[in-house]
């Protein structure tokens, strides 16, 4: 039951997922671990990371979600429900876009996308950082991480990297 | 490009290319795809342009869903029709599937240990913080319209703090901002 009420919210959550996968961590965390239970909130952060750290596309995140409600026939609904609305969307919308190239209402609805994105995704780094309770560790190795990819050209390995070291000695 | 010159650009012969393309992108693609694309298709197998690539990219990331896996159905439509968006989407994700899964079931085998618990949620945070970084990046310059700066910020008071459903933020507050953009307040 859990598998089908999870594969209908994340096609749910495919349709609404622009900017990515960065845009609907916040309601993630909220529906699998607030509403439904099914993960605690370390154990979500946890997941991240190790979907964070492994390579390949960052939505791979759902398929461990999916695994942690219900094995492996989870991890393959959760990504599929995550990737197959999105992609009927763009396999549809990649031609008609080109053909309204110069159309007004494209470059409103780019210039609209931009802000809603931002704040989806500033949401997502605040809610991953902030699993119960508000705790300063995991926000100061939070700010060093963006401080960090601010400030440098770092591949994003090392940052991750710097983060469990200070992770081993803080936490 | 300078190699621009060198092998003109030609898309992908066949299926299987195709897939061993998308396949090699994915399996090597640690910490982030986008670069790993822009390796393999443009400079390394010389499949499409910088311009074309840059293109493709910026209309993928317009649309919902993952970035990089819209990209492979996009192209894989473009060169193959429906086989070729099957093909690249499984290419891409194939190996990267496993290892995500393998890593996991590894680390919950091993997370009764303290300190890699610490470890693993430090890096945890740090992602957290890229995506903290991601934002100020893409809203530093748009941020200054007072349109754009108030509807980031209702966006986090609603989605962070008062962590109210995106399936009701995202529709209504790309309604508003559509309507602020053809007013020119974006």
């Amino acid at each position: 039951m859990s598998l089908v009420e999870l594969g209908l919210y994340f096609a749910a959550l495919s349709l609404v997922s622009v900017g990515g996968l960065p845009s609907v961590m916040p309601e993630m965390q909220r529906y699998v671990v607030d509403v439904k239970g099914w993960l605690t909130p370390s154990e979500f952060i946890q997941a991240f990371a190790v979907g964070q750290a492994a390579p390949g596309p960052n939505v791979l995140i759902t398929s461990l979600i999916g695994w942690k409600v219900a094995g492996l026939p989870g991890a393959f609904v959760a990504l599929g429900a995550m990737c197959f609305p999105a992609a009927v969307i763009a396999w549809w919308v990649a031609e008609l876009w080109d053909r309204f190239k110069d159309s007004p209402w494209r470059k409103a609805i780019q210039r609209a996308i931009a802000p809603i994105v931002v704040g989806m995704i500033l949401s997502g780094g605040f809610v991953l950082a902030t699993p119960g309770s508000p705790d300063w560790r995991l926000w100061l190795i939070a700010a060093i991480g963006a401080v960090g990819m601010l400030a440098t050209k770092l591949n994003p390995l090392w940052l991750l990297g710097a983060g469990g070291i200070l992770g081993a000695v803080l936490l | 490009m300078s190699e621009a010159r060198e092998t003109p650009v030609a898309p992908p012969k066949d299926l299987r290319e195709l897939f061993s393309g998308f396949f090699w992108i994915g399996a090597r693609s640690f910490g982030g795809v986008l670069p790993w694309a822009y390796r393999t298709m443009v400079e390394e197998r010389r499949w499409m342009t910088h311009a074309d690539f840059t293109e493709t990219i910026g209309l993928c990331q317009f649309l919902p869903g993952p970035n990089i896996g819209n990209a492979s159905i996009v192209l894989g439509k473009r060169w193959f029709g429906l086989a070729g968006s099957i093909v690249a989407f499984l290419g891409l994700m194939a190996l990267p599937f496993v290892w995500v899964l393998g890593l996991f079931v590894l680390y919950t085998d091993l997370s009764s240990n303290e300190t890699l618990k610490a470890i693993v949620t430090g890096v945890g945070a740090a992602g957290a913080g890229l995506f903290i970084g991601t934002a100020i990046k893409l809203g530093r310059p748009i941020a200054r319209k007072p349109a754009a700066f108030a509807l980031i910020a209702a966006c986090f008071v609603l989605v962070a703090l008062a962590r109210v459903s995106i399936l009701y933020v995202i529709p209504v507050g790309l309604a508003l901002a559509v309507f602020a953009a053809r007013r020119k307040w974006l």
